[in-house]
């Protein structure tokens, strides 16, 4: 066996002949940039299915008295687009999706550190959303994506394959966690010391571990259930000795973490496109960094705020709601961190920015809310109201998807080559924002009034603004839709970009786009942080990556 | 400014297969350990329910059922701890070039384990036909008793084929003197078993 490789980046720099069957380079590759393209597409494709359910709900509920779907048939639809959208949208996108494209490259690795696990973890993510949407031939979950027992473990079947189909995205999850944490710590290119990594790749260095943790203990939670409901094997069951309240520590032991799997790496994707399209250094890079890893671990501690209603003992409310309190403390931290960056700089409004400025408002206002729910005494008031639907679309809705679509427009140039429409980019974000607010800033005050979620009719006295609701959300589709249309039309008909459309400055910009197989001619060598804009780029080893040079050999089979 | 290098080019010779080598040991090594990491999670969430449970229970055993037989399980445990030890000389036999007392020392870790499990098969057949204690049919006793044992057994049952398959590639040449990290993998996993079990004996038969 013959090995001929150049190595500079250590194992970094381990080259694999490239595949060139079309099944092996598109289908079941082993290519970090294909996988994260994959994902981003089935993470599309689930992106619309749960939002034609989304728009199910609010067509249903134009009127007090519903009217479109049975009773039944509205808990099936909104349990799949809660337990859709959080797993087989955002968490899939944020961490396979970009983190899968942008994190290697942005390290300057030339893939992950185990690509064949990596195509792995991907193959079982549309399965799972495959079995989670079938569950609605069988009978779909009706408990919402929470899925308390008791009504979980009394309803049809379909619970059982929500269980199975979530335990899956979860291995699959877990399987990303432990990829993405070897190939950050192991695989940097020489001089990027944990201080010079794009904030990007700090995100990603922080959701790991969670993904990797948090996402095995819901694992168990699911197990159990899955066994209790086939098997008769009391775990939730009251009348059999077991505790519904264990559900509830158990699920939400993962799923506040899970908050942080969307959010942090949405972090990382603002943290990467207000710099660059303000033109000036993100201001306190190292608070940045290092609040990410501080709301990872504190993400840990403050999972029974959820609970506070569910009988959770006063000495325990007290230290879980100012743990909760706390983490409002390194998220402001970034908050702050960013406003700087954008002050004083000269703003490019693309539509990528525009959706990282909006994202902005909309994540501290979704914030500013969760400190209001996370006091005892207010929670206990809209506990189980349309406030608390509103706080968490602000979250994930105002605060992930709108950094997805940032991502997307921002990152599109180097998966393609190619830029997406400007014009209907726009478009899509004023169409998306005010359809977005619309839609969910009157939940605050229905919630306040006291209009439960989770119900298919309503007191007539909240029509009016469920009306507005709704129409609203219209205004929000017809932003998606066009966002979608310019993403068809842009692979093939955009404007060409080239190898750096922003005049961005960390590694995935400097190498052509769509990058090469190999990612890199050579492992370059990194000398400070990225986001110095008055200073030449911090690397080299790079001259010979937009020059029609050969490419480097490949290592042969071993 | 500390001004990174970049290493020149290096042309093939016999210690790039080497190197290669060392490279992908370190990154599955760190691989393999986040596995266990998570592994230890799925456990631990297990173990919460069963505290959980036993605390809201009245009593533990709860009313109707028999202590646990320790006896029985001390010598089962000390079976599977004498396994981690004989595991634990295999690899360090290997890595000295005694390749047959490694070998010896493999098949007694693969027959203690066995063994381990037949054990737990006699526990349970005693508890199921003389005690009347089931899985599904025991309450919060038999579900996280038998879960979580039963977890580890598998764990166990898969340990026992995993070192099989070892022995077996070793046999073969699949692993020489400086690269073996199927047996370190190996290694790792049957302790993190044994580890599991102490903690397991401790809050199912000591507590
Ligand atoms: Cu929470």
């Amino acid at each position: 066996m013959t090995v001929a490789a150049v190595h500079g980046g250590g194992i970094a720099d381990h080259i694999h002949p490239e595949p060139q069957s079309f099944i092996r380079r598109y289908i079941f590759s082993i290519d970090h940039k294909i996988i994260g393209i994959q994902y981003i597409i089935t993470g599309f494709v689930f992106l619309v299915l749960s939002g034609m359910l989304a728009e199910l709900i609010r067509v249903q509920l134009m009127h007090a008295n519903g009217g479109l779907v049975s009773n039944d048939t509205y808990n099936e639809i909104y349990s799949v687009h809660g337990s859709a959208m959080v797993w087989l949208v955002i968490i899939p996108l944020v961490t396979g999706g970009f983190g899968n494209f942008v994190m290697p490259l942005q390290i300057g690795a030339r893939d992950v550190a185990f690509p064949w696990l990596n195509m792995l973890s991907f193959w079982m993510f549309p399965v799972a959303g495959l079995m989670l949407f079938s569950s609605f031939l069988i009978g779909a979950p009706v408990a919402g994506w929470t899925e308390y027992p008791p009504m979980s473990l009394q309803a049809g079947p379909g619970t059982s394959m929500w269980c199975a189909a979530i335990f899956l995205i979860g291995v699959s999850s877990t399987l990303t966690g432990i990829n993405f944490l070897v190939t950050i710590l192991k695989m940097r290119a020489p001089g990027m010391t944990f201080t010079r990594m794009p904030l990007f790749v700090w995100a990603q260095l922080a959701t790991a571990p969670l993904s990797m943790v948090a996402t095995t203990a819901l694992a168990a939670a699911l197990a159990a259930l899955f066994i209790e409901r086939q098997f008769g094997v009391p775990f939730y069951d009251p009348t059999k000795g077991g505790s519904p309240i264990l559900w509830q520590h158990m699920f939400w032991f993962y799923s506040h973490p899970a908050v942080y799997i969307m959010i942090l790496p949405a972090f990382g994707i603002i943290s990467e496109v207000l710099p660059t399209f303000s033109r000036k250094p993100i201001f306190g890079y190292k608070m940045i960094a290092f609040s990410s890893v501080a709301i990872a671990l504190a993400g840990f501690m403050v999972w029974a705020h959820h609970m506070f209603t569910s009988g959770l003992a006063p000495f325990l409310q007290l230290p879980f709601m100012i743990l909760t309190f706390v983490i409002g403390v390194p998220t402001g931290i970034k908050i702050f961190s960013w406003m700087a960056t954008l002050w004083g700089g000269k703003i490019h409004f693309t539509s990528s920015m525009l959706f990282a400025i909006g994202f902005l408002a909309l994540f501290t206002f979704g914030g500013i809310t969760g400190i209001l729910l996370a006091a005892v005494p207010f929670d206990f008031h809209v506990h189980g109201t349309y406030f608390v639907v509103a706080h968490f679309h602000y979250v994930l809705v105002g605060g992930s998807l709108m950094g997805i679509f940032a991502g997307t427009y921002y990152w599109f140039p180097k998966m393609t080559g190619r830029l997406m429409n400007e014009f209907w980019g726009r478009l899509h974000f004023w169409l998306f924002f005010i359809g977005f607010n619309g839609t969910f800033l009157p939940m605050h005050w229905l919630g306040i009034l006291g209009m439960p979620r989770r119900v298919p009719v309503y007191d007539p006295q909240f029509q009016g603004w469920n009306q507005f609701e709704s129409i609203m959300s219209f205004v929000m589709t017809l932003g998606i839709l066009i966002f979608f249309a310019n993403l068809l039309v842009s692979i093939r008909n955009g404007k060409k970009g080239g190898a750096n459309p922003w005049n961005a400055r960390t590694l995935e910009w400097q190498i052509p786009s769509p990058p090469h197989y190999y990612n890199f001619k050579n492992i370059p060598a990194v000398y400070a942080l990225p986001y110095d804009f008055s200073e030449p780029l911090p690397y080299t080893g790079l001259e010979n990556e937009l020059t029609d040079s050969p490419a480097p050999a490949t290592a042969g089979a071993h | 400014m500390a001004v990174a290098t970049l290493p020149h080019a290096q042309t093939a010779d016999h210690g790039e297969v080497d190197r290669l080598y060392a490279e992908t040991r370190d990154l599955r090594l760190n691989g393999f350990l986040l596995f266990l990491v998570s592994d230890v999670v799925l456990f631990s969430s297990f173990i919460f329910a069963y505290l959980y449970m036993r605390n809201t229970g009245q009593g533990w055993p709860p009313p109707g059922i028999n202590r646990l037989d320790v006896a029985f399980a001390a010598l089962n445990s000390v079976v599977l701890f004498g396994s981690g030890a004989t595991m634990h000389y295999a690899l360090e036999n290997w890595k000295h070039g005694n390749f047959g007392r490694y070998a010896g020392l493999m098949v007694a870790t693969i027959v203690l384990g066995a063994m381990f499990l037949c054990g737990q098969g006699y526990e349970y057949t005693t508890l199921y036909f003389r005690e009347h204690v089931s899985w599904a049919g025991s309450g919060i006793f038999g579900a996280s008793f038998f879960t979580l044992t039963g977890m580890h057994g598998f764990h166990v049952f898969v340990g026992v084929w995993y070192l099989t398959v070892l022995l077996l590639q070793s046999v073969h040449g699949v692993y020489t003197k400086q690269k073996y990290f199927g047996l370190t993998a190996g290694t790792l996993y049957w302790h993190f078993v044994d580890v599991i079990w102490v903690v397991l004996f401790s809050i199912f038969y000591l507590i």
